[in-house]
């Protein structure tokens, strides 16, 4: 049964990488890369769908007079495996394969779906999606084109290619390095988790398109165990890469990373409850940007009007040394895509431009409504949901201090450095997130760790009260994390320098 | 249909002996749902599909995996089972994986749940266009001009589902739902547009409340928003309003289940017949009422259903442990997961307990937030009301609880008289005292 989903959650799972990568560039790679050479014609292979079959539902999906409406064939497959107890010893794949069909009217949507890529099914799914129009034809199908895209996460190796056998060390691996680094770890599990999506999107107005997106984790946990009290931690990393970018190195910077982080966690305070600066530093906090202005500048609640962003573009919203972006072209990472679920190539977007609020994230409803581009935010969770703007990577630009005059200009106030959940209301602006782990500012200097603790502020209030950015930009390179909305969950990245808001609420335990 | 699942079920089981599998559990899900929502008096979205998806466990050589899958394409199917138990071989042996012993699957009920609306397939789509214009238009009326959007919606479907193992046991289930639900965005001073929505979710269609109720809901919850403040931090009571008790209660839930105990991430694991809350909290899971969304006859493992009291007036008595994480710890297997949860209503009205404690703060929804399952801390931000002289005054934005489970369950004052009927989780709302919201 399906929820009642209230939007806009993410999960991280675990934190920040500690390289810190080059700004973005298109990789050098070219057109028609691996991936998507071998993606190409994939499911005319391997399931017989043809142009001329894609006429055929198209036609079927405009006959009540829809102005658009498009094909999007998935084929994902999905494997997991996982460590308990010291052994690998549970695998789970998933297998997902089916057509959405949409129809788009204006600003409404019909949609329909089916797992059998028959033509009489598709058709049938085709005449639902038709119903959201009621008239005749009026805008046929062109003539598709193949889009040519470059490609942010070229691959080596295909996972299919890759052994189970070669997998399961790796995973092993993690779990042996861990015990040896604390005699007080007590528990560790492990996850090795890849994926082929294989996309095909067909649309009326004359695109095809399609994409070997892949995804990838390592991920662990670890409980540790002192004096009677347990403490738990977890790391990982990964994104678009395929399987040789885990190699010795990463699986030591996991292991001592999730220990370390689980046993400061005994010597961890509590901070105090009430308004404070706030520092965030580089790399997973900018889950933050995500909530405070991300969600609020995707299109769809801004031509609803329900956004409280909905009337700011072109207005100062921040200092000229914040300047916002969302990417979808940085190498590997999690969000990026060649493609977007709509046909629209994956791009980079400027949200704020040195503090002036400059554009909305579009799908192609919302930028036929705007009278603006695509930016290539249309994507969706699989086939059987119709596309919505959605982020990609969000992350702020590096500045002009350094981290510790930013340390200590907050003077006294909280450092946050592992960020695990976050929300927000997308018309008041208000937002929260959860530190999993930070640590006290005292007198301008870093000090007790803390963790548990949830801090809430306001999108635009938070904006206009960033004072200070560090030139440390960091990207997060974890694999996990996920961000919702209507009910569909997609792969986002994040990233940020280090950073001072002024003011924010922070939940601690005492007044 | 029902048949044609069993079918299905059967040659999986199949396909995967043949394969070299020693054992295996199946299971097949179909589903049918048409979904539409309404904006500015016209369809915004209409949404139909049916899916089916097998679901298959492994057990081979004493190692053990799982699959999904959409493409049950008979040569595709066979050779998925086929490579999924070759590479189950290669995993490492686990002694506690097996099938669970067939005496837990006896003793099933023979119930009629009220699982299934007998009238389903006679919904027209012209009723459920006129079931969400009738909540849009309520929703507007009430918003008044204080609307900027609203969106209306419904959602019903129809499952079936097929459970069976290849050591004895088969159960077949079936389900109608039906969802309504408006969400309101309205004018505030400034750059505020705060919204709330109004839903039921019922299994009979019957028990829709009418369609204004909805819209009227989500109208009223949203202009009970205007004019939110920061307020300055303050230890003061606070109810949490029933629909949102499961937000809330589930970080003291997921440190219940075996999984957690085991891997030594529950802070309740040493706590089975202690105190751990105030003897107002007594919670019980019951598969059995009818028309509630948990009810069941059998649960994942194929045990046969029971009711179970969990915590009895602040005492933890029981765990959620399945077959796997009960062999494992050595105990015995209780249910791997919660059909319906009931916390006992008390006898006051939410309003007269406002009135009772004078000041404090209603929260009717939370942000962002988190709760740790090994050590029991949560930190949470809210939505609500400030009340004083038992009448809200002033809505709260930007503000937040923190507690530690062990602890703010102990200070449950009061459960109100309001279950919540629209959830699995059947919570009233419930009182708690000296909690620290931080705010200004």
């Amino acid at each position: 049964m399906k929820k009642m989903t209230r939007r806009n959650f993410i999960k991280t799972g675990a934190s920040a990488a500690a390289a810190t990568l080059a700004f973005p560039t298109i990789l050098s790679r070219g057109w028609y890369s691996f991936a998507q050479a071998e993606g190409a014609g994939y499911f005319e292979r391997e399931f017989g769908i043809t142009d001329g079959l894609c006429r055929k539902i198209l036609a079927e999906a405009l006959a009540r007079g829809g102005d658009l409406a498009d094909l999007f064939f998935e084929h994902t497959i999905s494997n997991y495996l996982i460590l308990e107890d010291g052994k690998v010893n549970r695998a789970y794949c998933d297998v997902a394969l089916g057509v959405g069909i949409r129809t788009v009217k204006g600003e409404q949507v019909g949609y329909g779906f089916t797992q059998e890529l028959s033509e009489k099914t598709m058709r049938a799914a085709a005449a639902t999606a038709a119903t959201i129009a009621a008239g005749a034809v009026k805008n046929p199908a062109r003539e598709f084109t193949r889009i040519r895209t470059a490609d942010y996460y070229p691959l080596k190796t295909l996972f299919s290619a890759v052994p189970l056998e070669t997998k399961l060390p790796l995973v092993q691996a993690v779990n042996d390095r861990r015990f040896a680094l604390s005699p007080l770890v007590v528990k560790v599990n492990a996850q090795f988790h890849d994926q082929q999506k294989r996309i095909l999107v067909v649309t009326s107005d004359g695109v095809k398109a399609e994409d070997l997106q892949p995804r990838s984790y390592l991920a662990a946990g670890v409980v540790a165990e002192k004096n009677g009290r347990r403490e738990r931690a977890g790391w990982n990393f990964g994104g678009r890469r395929d399987f040789s970018y885990f190699a010795s190195a990463i699986v030591d910077e996991i292991a001592k990373t999730a220990v370390s982080r689980a046993l400061i966690q005994f010597d961890a305070v509590q901070p105090p409850a009430g308004e404070m600066p706030v520092v965030l530093g580089p790399g997973v906090t900018g889950v933050l940007l995500h909530e405070a202005i991300g969600h609020g500048m995707e299109a769809d609640f801004n031509r609803k009007k329900i956004s409280t962003f909905c009337t700011m573009i072109g207005e100062k919203v921040a200092e000229p040394f914040v300047t916002i972006v969302d990417d979808g072209t940085v190498p590997n990472l999690l969000g990026s895509i060649n493609v977007d679920d709509e046909g629209t190539p994956g791009q980079k977007t400027v949200l704020v431009d040195k503090g002036i609020l400059t554009s909305f994230i579009h799908d192609k409803i919302s930028a036929k409504f705007y009278g603006v581009k695509p930016t290539g935010n249309g994507r969706r969770q699989s086939y059987q949901h119709y596309p919505i703007p959605r982020m990609r990577n969000t992350y702020m630009e590096a500045g002009p201090a350094t981290s510790d005059e930013v340390i200590k200009a907050a003077g006294k106030g909280i450092y946050v450095e592992d960020v695990s959940n976050g929300q927000v209301k997308i018309g008041e602006g208000d937002f929260a997130f959860y530190v999993s782990q930070g640590r006290m500012i005292e007198n301008g200097k870093l000090g007790a760790p803390i963790k548990d603790v949830n801090i809430m502020g306001n999108g635009p209030k938070m904006l206009a009260n960033t004072t200070m950015v560090a030139g440390d930009f960091q990207f997060h390179q974890g694999g996990t994390g996920a961000c919702g909305k209507d009910g569909q969950a997609a792969p986002c990245g994040f990233g940020q320098p280090t950073c001072l808001v002024r003011s924010m609420t922070v939940g601690g335990l005492k007044g | 249909m029902k048949q044609e699942l069993y079918n299905l079920a059967e040659s999986g089981i199949q396909m995967a002996k043949s394969a070299g599998a020693a054992a295996c559990r199946i299971g097949i899900d179909t589903e049918r749902t048409v979904e539409i929502s309404y904006r500015e008096r016209k369809p915004e979205n209409i949404k139909e599909a049916s899916t089916k998806a097998l679901s298959l466990e492994i057990f081979v050589d004493g190692r053990y995996s799982s699959m999904n899958t959409s493409d049950l394409r008979k040569d595709a199917l066979k050779d998925f089972i086929g490579r999924a138990v070759a590479q189950t071989k290669l995993l490492a042996e686990d002694p506690f994986r097996s099938l669970p012993d067939p005496k837990y699957y006896q003793g099933r009920q023979e119930l009629d749940l009220g699982n299934v609306d007998p009238d389903y397939n006679t919904l027209s789509p012209d009723e459920r266009h006129a079931f969400v214009k009738a909540i849009e238009e309520a929703c507007l009326a009430k918003g008044g001009d204080k609307v900027i959007s609203v969106t209306a919606g419904s959602n019903d479907g129809y499952g079936e589902s097929v459970l069976m193992t290849s050591n004895g046991f088969d159960g077949y289930s079936e389900v109608t739902y039906f969802v309504g639900s408006a969400e309101m965005t309205g004018k505030d001073e400034g750059d505020r547009r705060p919204a709330e929505y109004g839903v039921a979710v019922v299994l009979q269609r019957k028990d829709l409340p009418k369609p204004e109720m909805i819209g009227i809901d989500a109208a009223r919850r949203t202009l009970a928003l205007f004019g939110a403040k920061k307020l300055k931090t303050e230890t003061l009571p606070i109810i949490i309003e029933n629909r949102v008790v499961a937000r809330f209660g589930g970080g003291f839930l997921q440190a219940m289940f075996g999984r957690g105990i085991q891997q030594k991430q529950s802070f309740l694991a040493d706590k089975k017949g202690q105190k751990v809350a105030s003897d107002k909290l007594t919670l019980i899971d019951d598969p059995f009422i009818k028309g509630a969304l948990g009810s069941r006859l059998f649960d994942n493992d194929g045990f046969a259903a029971k009711k179970r009291v969990m915590i009895d007036a602040g005492v933890l008595k029981e765990f959620y442990v399945d077959w796997y994480y009960s062999r494992k710890l050595g105990w015995e297997p209780t249910t791997g997961s919660p059909s319906t949860l009931i916390i006992p209503p008390g006898k006051r009205s939410v309003a007269d307990i406002m009135k009772d404690l004078g000041r404090g703060i209603l929260i009717t929804g939370f942000i962002g937030g988190n709760s740790n399952s090994t050590t029991g801390d949560t930190s949470i931000g809210i939505v609500g009301q400030l009340f004083e002289n038992g009448v809200p005054v002033q809505a709260v934005s930007e503000m937040n609880i923190a507690d530690n489970h062990l602890n703010i369950w102990q200070r449950l004052a009061e459960a109100a008289n309001d279950p919540y009927p629209y959830s699995q989780q059947r919570f009233p709302s419930l009182v708690f005292t000296d909690v620290v919201v931080s705010g200004i």
